[in-house]
């Protein structure tokens, strides 16, 4: 098999993650609780800490990538299975209206589309998308973003504009 | 909006394969043009309301573009209006095809919030159910590959098997389709006086009709080896890189299931193998469905054995309040990895859902193996993904 | 009454009346044999099929014909008229001309034409310009594909229907079906499926294309380019089309029972029927039009590409070199044929 899947013991697999991260970036808060590898970072280094998470440590799957409206900041939390039993959850969280992070589609390629997702549903802008389209939502005369929590579900609203 | 989006330039992964193609001196020297085509939203064979833009060079594909969006219901809006319990149903409406996993998920996210007690009675039902909602969800796919290969027959055999399932559901449910049977803090109701008899009667005889009814009505057929050998081939990092899981994974051998290896449930308990292929063509992911429902016969069999006593339900409480936090609850469903991602403000209501449904990610495959092959083999690789309308669309 | 008959006898009189009589007997067989094809479906999906409409659902096809006429016929807007209303005639004429070609019983046949072998083939070529002219007048793309499929399988599959032609031809030594039919008389071991077997499987299988019937039902394709040509047909245009896909495949296996399998001759001397020798080629058209049916609902389709490496790299090969073995075994066996 070409791929080459993580072998041995989870407990110091996880450990070995967690170094990674601590030793090369200057990581907010990190933890082990269970299988789970939970690392908080500054938006910037978000790339940077994925291209780590995949170059070196070798974690392949991006599982998903949630944002959460927390009004007046946005909450990313970008979700990493090394498909053997753990998980490395990173965590960021950007300030302000209007969002902007970096994409991490060169890094995980399966990251497209979530990333088209949180754009259409948040308004997330990720710098260097190659084709950031709206995934659900009209392409065309809808200016919302409906997930954010300012926006109320009311027909009249939604369907302004559009035919 | 079919010319603006012609003017956007392909993505840098949507490369067309080369090789059945024109090449461009020829393209040129005979004013050879493309035929830009837009198959769908409704169209019989796009598995609901998916639409897929094509350029077409002849019958072969230069460029496929899928469109979503046509059967989306704002699950994830919905869900943060709703209090705790009553957002059950609606995750059942996402993958309409493999109900229970997808209740399965949502569950195991909140109880993970709730930090409550699941009585093994309730988990061992929970993939019991689960595993005859795989075979439901299997079984039906596989005639909808024959049947968009142009094969009527084998469908009409799935649904009988689907029906019958369907029967069984009902009378432990109470609903043929959309079950709500999987609550926070275990399941609604025990199993009915001699229901496990009757599954093990009916599991039995799944497995002695599997080989008449499925395999030799498919799998000798020249026809059929002809259309799907080779068709969709997906090498196995190109799989892992583009995000895939279920079967489309596993085909290409790379060996990762959420049962094995991120168990959940009562699955800690469960003997069974990872069912892989090596080829990661479409006929791969045909024999690695029907190994994968030799497998959900043989974990049904043995919860049925060992089938533990007690209640069904935990200790729940009246009102659902869980902790703040987040709680993310990964089942393995029919088509892949699902995970709910919960975010709980301490409230009655969820104050974010996400669900990361298989589909849309295994979909992605569309815009990167399309090109290169020829229309009708945009059918099978529709098959080898086996996508549900409601569950790409959220 | 002597007189009566007298006249109908009189030759344009008796060729519009038979051709009448024929036209009505196509179209009904269209009707009948969608009823049998859906009977014989749910024969094998294991399920009851039309049974609603009269006795055992027999009145469904007649239901399905007043549903049809009363139906709006609705036209693409930007379609050619003209082409687009023309091409279900244009595919449903050819179908039906050449039964007048067909034997029937050892005295029925409408036009005991002495190049009635050549009359099936060039009138067959004919609806491959009904199909391109329905894909080209729809103007849609899922037509215009369906219609390219439709031409390059139609020329294709018209060589190795020839090619399967010559050996009963040379066999024969005439161009008519009625002398085709006399000469394999006397028990079914003289009938030219035997010597010609390949020829036959040919013919069998370049006639399943010639109708266009799965496994090379690519101008429909139901699943990829749904309905390929006849996508914006509807209403009565759209069941002329049927009908005219109907009376083809009828049609074939008719030539099939006549060229291969003996026409109306018995299959032993003792079970000669005289005048109602029609009963045996009715029999065997029928049997040949359920093995059709039998394809249909249990094979899948094949690939444009591969349709083609099929009919040009298997079946013309081997046409042609058992042409050969047959002109050889003519040269060197003279007293056996």
């Amino acid at each position: 098999m070409a791929v080459t899947l993580p072998e041995g013991n989870l407990e110091t697999r996880l450990s070995r993650y967690l170094d990674g991260f601590n030793g090369r970036h200057g990581i907010e808060d990190s933890s082990v609780e269970g299988n789970l590898v939970l690392v908080v970072v500054k938006p910037g280094d978000l790339p940077a800490v994925l291209t780590t998470a995949r170059e070196t440590l070798g974690i392949l799957h991006l599982s998903f990538i949630t944002v959460v409206d927390r009004r007046g900041s946005f909450e990313l939390t970008y979700e990493l299975l090394d498909l053997r039993g753990a998980q490395v959850r990173v965590k960021t969280t950007i300030e302000g209206e209007e969002p902007v992070i970096g994409s991490v589609t060169g890094i995980y390629p399966t990251a497209n589309w979530h990333e088209r997702e949180a754009y259409d549903m948040f308004g997330v802008a990720f710098k260097g998308h190659p084709d950031l389209r709206r995934l659900y939502m009209w392409q065309d005369h809808f200016d919302h973003h409906p997930l954010l929590k300012s926006f109320e579900i009311s027909t009249r609203r939604t369907f302004e504009g559009l035919r | 909006m079919l010319g603006e989006e012609r003017r956007t330039e392909g993505t840098a992964l949507t490369q067309p394969a080369s090789g059945r193609l024109a090449s461009p001196d020829i393209r040129d020297e005979f004013g050879l043009e493309t035929i830009d085509m837009n198959m769908g939203p409704q169209h019989p064979a796009m598995h609901g309301l998916l639409r897929l833009i094509l350029e077409l060079d002849g019958e072969t594909v230069v460029r496929c573009d899928p469109v979503m969006g046509y059967l989306h219901r704002s699950k994830e809006k919905i869900s943060e209006n709703r209090m705790y319990p009553a957002v059950i149903p609606i995750t059942d409406r996402i993958d309409y095809m493999n109900n229970m996993a997808m209740e399965y998920g949502y569950c195991l996210a909140v109880e993970k919030l709730l930090d409550v007690e699941i009585p093994p009675r309730a988990d061992a039902i929970r993939a019991l159910m689960n595993e005859f909602s795989r075979i439901m969800s299997h079984i039906p796919s596989l005639g909808f590959l024959l049947l968009e290969l142009g094969a009527f027959t084998p469908i009409l055999y799935a649904f009988r098997e689907r029906e019958r399932i369907q029967s069984i559901m009902e009378e432990v449910t109470g609903a043929r389709m959309m079950f709500h049977y999987i609550r926070l803090g275990g399941v609604k109701a025990d199993l009915p006086e001699g229901m496990p008899e009757k599954m093990w009667e009916y599991i039995e005889g799944l497995e002695s009709r599997l080989q008449p009814d499925f395999i030799d009505l498919i799998e000798g057929n020249e026809i059929f080896i002809a259309r799907t050998r080779g068709v969709g081939k997906i090498t196995p990092e190109k799989a892992v890189e583009m995000g895939l899981t279920g079967v489309p994974l596993r085909c290409t051998g790379v060996e990762f299931d959420v049962r094995k290896h991120y168990p959940y449930g009562w699955y800690e308990n469960l003997d069974f193998d990872v069912v892989t292929d090596q080829a990661g063509d479409v006929e791969a992911s045909y024999r690695c469905r029907i190994g994968e429902v030799r497998q959900s016969i043989r974990m049904i069999k043995q919860i049925l054995q060992s089938l533990p006593e007690g209640e069904v339900m935990g200790d729940m409480g009246r009102r659902i309040r869980p902790t703040e936090g987040d709680g993310i609850g990964r089942v393995e469903s029919a088509r892949g990895e699902y995970a709910v991602h919960v975010v709980s403000d301490g409230s009655d209501t969820p104050y974010r859902v996400h669900y990361r449904t298989p589909c849309t990610v295994n979909m992605q495959l569309l815009q990167e193996i399309v090109p290169g092959h020829y229309l009708p083999d945009i059918m099978p690789i529709m098959g080898l993904i086996d996508p549900v309308s409601g569950a790409w669309d959220k | 009454m002597q007189t009566v008959l007298n006249l109908l006898e009189a030759e344009p009189i008796r060729l519009l009346l038979s051709f009448a009589l024929i036209l009505f007997l196509v179209l009904n067989l269209a009707g009948i044999l969608t009823f049998a094809e859906r009977k014989v479906a749910a024969y094998i999906q294991l399920r009851y099929g039309p049974n609603r409409v009269g006795p055992r659902g027999f009145l469904q096809p007649a239901a399905d014909v007043v549903k049809l006429f009363t139906k709006e016929n609705v036209m693409p807007h930007r379609a050619d008229m003209w082409i687009f209303l023309g091409a279900p005639i244009a595919m449903f004429l050819p179908a039906a001309a050449v039964w007048l070609v067909v034997p029937f019983a050892p005295r029925s046949v409408v036009a005991d034409l002495n190049v009635g072998v050549v009359f099936f083939i060039a009138l067959t070529s004919i609806g491959a310009l009904g199909l391109i002219m329905a894909g080209y007048g729809s103007r849609s793309t899922f037509s215009l594909l369906g219609a390219m499929r439709g031409a390059a399988q139609m020329i294709s599959y018209e060589v190795p229907l020839i090619l399967s032609l010559l050996g009963v031809i040379m066999l024969s030594g005439s161009l008519s079906f009625q002398d085709v039919v006399n000469s394999q008389s006397g028990g079914f071991w003289h009938w030219y499926f035997l010597p010609q077997l390949p020829m036959f499987i040919t013919f069998y299988i370049a006639g399943v294309a010639e109708a266009r019937r799965v496994p090379f039902d690519l101008p429909e394709g139901e699943s990829e380019i749904v309905g390929g040509f006849m996508v914006e047909y509807s209403g009565m245009t759209w069941g002329l089309i049927q009908a005219s896909e109907f009376a083809s495949m009828a049609l074939v296996s008719a030539i099939t029972a006549t060229l291969f399998l003996g026409g109306w001759q018995p299959p032993f001397e003792f079970l000669d029927l005289g005048n109602f020798n029609w009963l045996w080629f009715a029999i065997k058209t029928a049997l040949i039009i359920f093995t059709f049916q039998w394809i249909r609902w249990s094979l899948p389709r094949l690939r444009m590409d591969q349709l083609m490496d099929f009919g040009w790299k298997i079946l013309v090969p081997v046409c042609l070199i058992w042409l050969f073995v047959t002109a050889g075994a003519m040269l060197l066996l003279p007293s056996v044929f």
